[in-house]
């Protein structure tokens, strides 16, 4: 399961969605796809707004200017990621936030 | 910060990690010699573990249930040929 960990001002993302086989997992995929592009739309605005880690556990995102843009955008990821999480219960969780 | 390069299986598990029914094998049994050419042993010792009769009993060297080879009496270890393409052992007396 995909645990997306809402603290502050970190956003901290751990797991598997564990939907199905690497290359067909479509849970993994849409997470992915919404959280990556979420930061690289943020990023386009202000290289300086966020930073992310990539780790063996997943990813660490941290907002580091409030802006109404990069909260807008962050937001829209945790809405997003709220709607998938509400089909896919048993393969991504939303903690917090 | 650089742009995040678009990976969709990102939080998938990695590949490979599916699940197989192999993974499993059992203990070595050690077979084969035990006793090489030229080796003196007593009787009773055993001289070759196998499964079947890669190796056949010759002279002074009973087989067991398990094919197992061993000596019959002390004597000195010699592996010869038998037949065309059979191997077999046998103990001499010194």
């Amino acid at each position: 399961m995909i645990k997306v960990n809402v603290k502050n001002d970190k956003i901290i993302i751990t797991g598997h969605a564990l939907y199905d086989d690497y290359g067909k997992d479509i849970v993994c995929a849409s997470a992915s796809s919404i959280i990556i592009s979420s930061i690289n739309c943020v990023l386009q605005f202000d290289k300086d707004a966020i930073s992310y880690q990539e780790n063996k556990d997943g990813l660490e995102i941290e907002v580091l200017k409030k802006d109404k843009i990069t909260l807008t955008i962050i937001k829209n990821m945790l809405d997003m990621l709220k709607d998938l999480a509400s089909q896919y219960e048993e393969n991504i969780k939303i903690i917090g936030g | 910060m650089k742009f995040m390069i678009l990976n969709i299986q990102l939080f998938a598990h990695k590949k490979g990690q599916s699940s197989t029914d192999n993974g499993r094998d059992s203990r070595g049994r050690r077979l084969g010699a035990k006793a090489s050419d030229g080796q003196v042993v007593t009787a009773g010792s055993i001289i070759y573990r196998q499964r079947g009769t890669k190796i056949y009993p010759g002279t002074n060297v009973g087989m067991g249930k398990d094919h197992t080879l061993f000596a019959k009496v002390s004597g000195t270890v010699r592996f010869e040929r038998l037949g065309r393409d059979k191997k077999k052992v046998s103990v001499y007396e010194n």
